[in-house]
C-alpha cells in the first residue's frame, strides 16, 4: 500500500448554521486520482479551501503525509507541496503569462533557494508543458478562457507540487479542448503528482480518476470505484438522475 | 502529449491595451531611451549647484527631489502591493524627530541620525504594519490615516514632551561647514541639502528597481493583482506587505529626517501634516504607480505646478488666493482624465485626445 | 464627582445625537455608492458657515436655517456627483479617494476664501440657557442640559428618523438600497444609477449641512473644521456597522462615550489616538462593527 499523501478526519465547515462540509473522512494515497463529485452546493470546493486554509476550518484534523496540517498558514500548506487551482480562475491579470508561472515557481515546494532566473527558467518549461509557449510574454488578461485555466494549471504546477487539487478545470471548454485537458491531467499523474479532481464532467471522471468520492450537503455519500459510485443508487438519485444511469447502462454514458 | 495549441481568436482583444509594466522605467518598453535620458537629466542634476543659480531655484528643486521620494516610497507598498497607504506622514514625522533628537540631545552626526531615524520609522511601521495590514482597500486607508493623526498625537503629547519638546517643536543645530558661517554657510548648506536629497533620490530609485528583479518584488505584485491565489502559491503575505511597508517607512524616514537638519525647526503639526502623504501619493498617481519612474517623474510635474501656481502670474492675474483651489481643480482632473497617470502617456504609440475620453469612459458610471 | 460623571454621560448622550448625524450622510453614501467621501467634512463646514451666513447678515434663528442649508448642500452634492464624481465611480478606490480629496480642498479654499480663516461662531441670544437636574442644594451645581444641545439632539434624532422611514418605505429609498447591493439588479428592474446616486449623494450631503448647522451653535468653528468630524464619521461607520441606520446611531452613542469619558481622563490629549485605537480593535475583532455586514 503506498504512503498515505492526505487524510482528513472528520473534517466539518460550518457557515452559521449551516454545515458546509459535514464530518468527511478520507484518505489519498501517493499516486492516486481521486474525483470528488457532488451536486452544487455539495460542499466540494469548500472541502479544498478548508484543506488548504484558505477558510478556516470548524472541526476536524488534516494530515499531510502524516504530519497535521490543520489551521497550518495557507503558504505553509502550500510550501509543503499542496498546490490548487481555483473554479473561477485566479490569474494576476497585470503580469505576463511568464510572469503568473514564476511566482508559482518562486514560492512554491520547490521553491526555496531558487533565484528569481530559476524560477523564470523553470516557469517557462512548466508553461512549454501546459501549452502556453508562444503565449509567454502576453499580459495574462489577454488570454481565452481555456488559456486562463492552462495557466491557472501552470502556476500551480510551477509550484512543483506533491498533491494537486483541480477545481473544475474542466468547466467551460469544449469537447476538443476537454480532451486535451484530459491527457494533461493524466500525463501529470503519470509524472508522480497525485491529484484530487473535482468535476462535474463525468467523461473526464470516468477517463481519469481511479477512486471518486460523492459528496452530498456536505457529507460523503459514496467512495469507490467510478463505476461502483456511479451505479450506486443514492449517487444516482442524489445527483446523477436516472436518465444518466439508464445510459450508462446501456454503454452509452 | 500535450502541445496542442489553445483556440484562436483573441475574443478579449477589444479591451484597451494595457499600458503599466511594473518592471519597466516607465511602463512601456523603450527602457534604453528612458535610460539615455535619465542619464542627460542626472547629469544636469549635477552640476546645476555650480552655476550660480539663486537659492530660490535651488530651494525648489531640492523640494521637488524629496517630494519625488516621498512619491517613490509610496510606491513600494501603494503602486507595487496595492494596498493604498494615506498615513505616510508619520513616517516622514518620526524621522524627523528622531534625527532631531538624536542630533539635539545625543550630538550625533548628521548622517547618522537621519539613518537611525528612518530606521525608527521602520521599525514603526512593522509595529502597526501587522494589525494594519489585516486589513484591505478602504479600512487600510483609512486606518493608515488614523495612524498618522494617532501618531502626532502621541509625539505632540504632554507625557512624551521631555523627550520631543511637545508642541513646541524642536531646534536643530545650523549647517555649519568648517569655518564657513553666515552666508557661505547657508550657500554651501543649500547646496549640501540638494546634493542629500539628490542621493536620496538614487537610493529609491535603485531599491525600486532591485525591488522588480527580486522574488519580493513578484510577491508585492501578486499580492496587489490576488491576495488570495498569492497566498495559495506559497507567498507569506503577512511579511510580504510588512515589507513594502516598512521600505515605504525607511524612505519616507530619511525624508523626514532631511527635512528637519534643512529646515532646522521642526513642529508637530507641520511634519504630520496629511498634505505631506497626499502630496506624495498624487505625484505617484500623477506619474504612474507601480512603475520604476513614474512617481518621481510625477513628483517633478506637481511640483513644477505647485511652484507655477504659488509663484507666477500669469496673464497678470495674481492668483495668490486661489493658487491651492487651483491646485485642488488640477488633481481633479488629472484623477478623471489620467487615472493611471502620466506613464499612460508613454504607453501609447499614437497620442490623442481619444485617450482622455477613453479613460473617462471605463471609469464613468 | 457623581456631579462629573453625570454630567458626562448627558454630554455623551447629546454629543451623540448630533454625531450620528455627521455619520449618517458618510454611511449611505459609502454604503450605496461604495465610495469615502473624504469632503463629507467640508459638507458640514459649509453647513455651518451658511448658518452663520444667515445669522449674522439676517438675524435669521439657526434652527430655522437647517431647511436652508440642507436645501443648498443638497443642491451642491446633486451637482457634484452628477458632474464629477459619476465620471470617476468605476475606477479603482485609490482614485475617488484622491478625487473627493481633491474636491475637499477646492471647498475648503474657497471657504478661506470667502469667510476667511477667522474662527467663527453662532450666538443666538439663548445660547446660554439650559436645564439644571439634579441640583445640589448645597452647592447649587448640577448637571447642566444646554436647551441648544437637547435642541440639536432632539433634532438630529427626528432627522434620523426621518431617513430611515424614507429609505424603508418610499418607493426612491428602496430603490436606493437596490443600487447598494446590487447596482446591475437594480438597473435591470428600472432604476437609473446616475440619478439614483446623486440622489444618495445628495441627501448625504444634506445631513451634513444639516449637522454643521447644529455644530455652529453649538462650537466655534472655522473653514479645517471637517477634518475631525469626517474622522469621527468613519469611526462610527465602522463601530455601527456599514449600511444600517440603527447601526449608526449605536455607533455614536458608543463612540461618544468613549470621547467624553477620555476626555475627562488623564489621556485627553491623546483622544484621536484613542479613537483610532478603538477603530483598529473593531477591524480586528469585529469587522462587521455591532449592527453591519463586514464589507470586505
Amino acid at each position: 500500500m503506498s504512503e498515505v499523501i492526505l487524510a482528513t478526519v472528520s473534517v466539518s465547515k460550518h457557515f452559521g448554521g449551516l454545515a458546509a462540509v459535514d464530518r468527511v473522512d478520507m484518505t489519498l494515497h501517493r499516486g492516486e486520482v481521486l474525483g470528488v463529485i457532488g451536486p452544487n452546493g455539495a460542499g466540494k470546493t469548500t472541502f479544498v479551501n478548508v484543506i488548504t486554509n484558505l477558510l478556516p476550518i470548524t472541526s476536524g484534523q488534516v494530515y499531510y503525509k502524516g504530519k497535521e496540517i490543520t489551521s497550518w498558514p495557507a503558504h505553509l500548506i502550500a510550501r509543503l507541496g499542496v498546490a490548487r487551482t481555483f473554479q473561477v480562475v485566479k490569474p494576476f491579470k497585470r503580469m505576463t503569462v511568464r510572469e503568473n508561472a514564476t511566482v508559482g515557481a518562486m514560492y512554491g515546494a520547490g521553491g526555496r533557494g531558487r533565484s528569481a532566473a530559476q524560477a523564470i527558467r523553470k516557469a517557462e518549461e512548466v508553461l512549454e508543458f501546459v501549452g502556453l509557449g508562444d503565449q509567454m510574454d502576453k499580459q495574462a488578461d489577454q488570454l481565452t478562457l481555456a488559456g486562463l485555466k492552462r495557466l491557472e494549471l501552470a502556476k500551480a504546477l510551477a509550484m512543483e507540487p506533491e498533491l494537486l487539487c483541480l477545481d473544475e478545470v474542466m468547466a467551460g471548454l469544449n469537447l476538443r479542448e476537454t480532451e486535451a485537458a484530459m491527457d494533461l491531467v493524466r500525463e501529470i499523474n503519470r509524472r508522480g503528482v497525485t491529484l484530487l479532481i473535482i468535476e462535474h464532467v463525468m467523461k473526464a471522471i470516468v477517463g481519469v480518476c481511479q477512486r471518486v468520492m460523492v459528496l452530498h450537503y456536505g457529507q460523503k455519500l459514496a467512495e469507490g470505484t467510478p463505476q461502483e459510485v456511479l451505479n450506486h443508487p443514492l449517487v444516482i438519485e442524489a445527483y446523477l438522475g436516472q436518465k444518466f444511469a439508464r445510459r450508462q447502462a446501456m454503454g452509452k454514458a | 502529449m500535450s502541445n496542442l495549441k489553445p483556440e484562436t481568436p483573441n475574443l478579449q482583444s477589444k479591451k484597451p491595451m494595457p499600458v503599466t509594466r511594473w518592471d519597466r522605467l516607465l511602463g512601456t518598453r523603450r527602457n534604453a531611451v528612458y535610460l539615455g535620458a535619465c542619464a542627460v537629466v542626472l547629469v544636469v542634476l549635477l552640476i546645476l549647484p555650480h552655476m550660480s543659480l539663486s537659492g530660490f531655484v535651488l530651494t525648489s528643486l531640492t523640494t521637488a527631489l524629496l517630494l519625488a521620494v516621498r512619491a517613490q516610497a509610496w510606491n513600494f507598498i501603494g503602486g507595487y502591493t496595492g494596498y493604498a497607504a494615506f498615513g505616510n506622514v508619520a513616517f516622514y514625522g518620526l524621522g524627523a524627530y528622531g534625527t532631531a533628537i538624536l542630533m539635539t540631545k545625543l550630538h550625533w552626526p548628521f548622517f547618522l541620525a537621519m539613518l537611525v531615524g528612518g530606521l525608527v520609522a521602520t521599525v514603526y511601521a512593522v509595529i502597526v504594519g501587522l494589525p494594519v495590514l489585516r486589513m484591505r482597500g478602504q479600512y487600510f486607508a483609512i486606518a493608515t490615516l488614523g495612524v498618522a493623526e494617532a501618531t502626532r498625537e502621541l509625539v505632540s503629547s504632554p507625557q512624551l514632551s521631555r523627550l520631543t519638546a511637545g508642541p513646541t517643536g524642536i531646534n536643530l543645530p545650523f549647517f555649519r561647514p568648517a569655518g564657513l558661517s553666515g552666508a557661505a554657510a547657508a550657500e554651501a548648506g543649500s547646496i549640501f541639502f540638494y546634493y542629500v536629497a539628490m542621493g536620496l533620490v538614487v537610493l529609491v530609485v535603485l531599491a525600486t528597481w532591485w525591488l522588480t528583479r527580486s522574488k519580493l518584488g513578484y510577491s508585492l505584485v501578486a499580492i496587489r493583482e490576488d491576495e488570495d491565489a498569492a497566498k495559495m502559491l506559497g507567498i507569506n503575505t503577512t511579511w510580504a506587505k510588512v515589507a513594502a511597508f516598512a521600505l515605504s517607512a525607511f524612505f519616507t524616514g530619511l525624508v523626514g529626517g532631511h527635512y528637519a537638519y534643512w529646515r532646522t525647526f521642526i513642529l508637530p503639526e507641520e511634519v504630520f501634516n496629511v498634505r505631506y502623504t497626499l502630496e506624495g501619493i498624487l505625484s505617484a498617481v500623477l506619474g504612474g504607480p507601480g512603475t520604476i519612474l513614474g512617481p518621481v517623474v510625477g513628483g517633478g510635474i506637481y511640483d513644477a505646478v505647485s511652484t507655477f501656481l504659488t509663484f507666477s502670474k500669469p496673464f497678470g492675474i495674481d492668483l495668490g488666493q486661489f493658487h491651492v483651489t487651483i491646485l485642488g481643480v488640477f488633481i481633479v482632473m488629472v484623477i478623471v482624465f489620467l487615472p493611471r497617470g502620466v506613464a499612460d502617456f508613454f504607453g501609447r504609440r499614437k497620442l490623442s485626445w481619444g485617450m482622455f475620453l477613453e479613460n473617462v469612459r471605463q471609469n464613468r458610471v | 464627582m457623581g456631579i462629573l460623571i453625570g454630567q458626562s454621560l448627558v454630554n455623551a448622550v447629546l454629543l451623540s445625537g448630533m454625531l450620528a448625524l455627521v455619520a449618517l450622510g458618510f454611511s449611505i453614501v459609502w454604503g450605496v455608492l461604495k465610495i469615502i467621501n473624504l469632503a463629507h467634512g467640508s459638507f458640514i463646514m459649509l453647513g455651518a458657515y451658511v448658518t452663520f451666513t444667515l445669522f449674522s447678515l439676517y438675524h435669521v434663528d439657526p434652527f430655522l436655517t437647517i431647511p436652508v442649508s440642507m436645501l443648498a448642500l443638497f443642491l451642491l452634492g446633486y451637482l457634484i456627483q452628477t458632474y464629477i464624481v459619476n465620471w470617476v465611480i468605476r475606477a479603482p478606490l485609490l482614485v475617488t479617494f484622491l478625487l473627493t480629496f481633491g474636491l475637499d480642498i477646492i471647498l475648503i479654499n474657497l471657504a478661506l476664501f470667502v469667510w476667511q480663516g477667522d474662527v467663527r461662531s453662532v450666538s443666538p441670544a439663548y445660547a446660554g440657557t439650559g436645564l439644571t437636574l439634579f441640583r445640589d442644594p448645597v452647592t447649587s451645581q448640577g448637571v447642566q442640559v444646554p436647551y441648544v444641545r437637547l435642541a440639536a439632539f432632539a433634532i438630529s434624532l427626528v432627522l434620523a428618523g426621518l431617513l430611515y422611514l424614507f429609505m424603508s418605505y418610499t418607493k426612491l429609498g428602496r430603490a436606493i438600497q437596490a443600487t447598494g447591493q446590487d447596482k446591475d439588479a437594480a438597473q435591470l428592474t428600472g432604476v437609473r444609477v446616475a440619478p439614483t446616486y446623486a440622489l444618495t449623494f445628495a441627501i448625504g450631503a444634506a445631513l451634513a449641512g444639516a449637522a454643521g448647522s447644529l455644530i455652529s451653535v453649538m462650537q466655534p468653528f472655522d473653514p479645517n473644521m471637517g477634518g475631525g468630524y469626517r474622522l469621527r464619521a468613519f469611526i462610527i461607520v465602522v463601530l455601527g456597522g456599514l449600511g444600517s441606520i440603527p447601526g449608526v446611531i449605536l455607533g455614536s452613542v458608543l463612540f461618544a462615550l468613549v470621547d467624553v469619558l477620555v476626555g475627562i481622563s488623564p489621556l485627553a490629549p491623546l483622544k484621536d489616538g484613542v479613537a483610532f485605537a478603538m477603530l483598529v480593535l473593531v477591524l480586528i475583532f469585529r469587522p462587521t462593527g455591532i449592527a453591519g455586514k463586514a464589507f470586505y
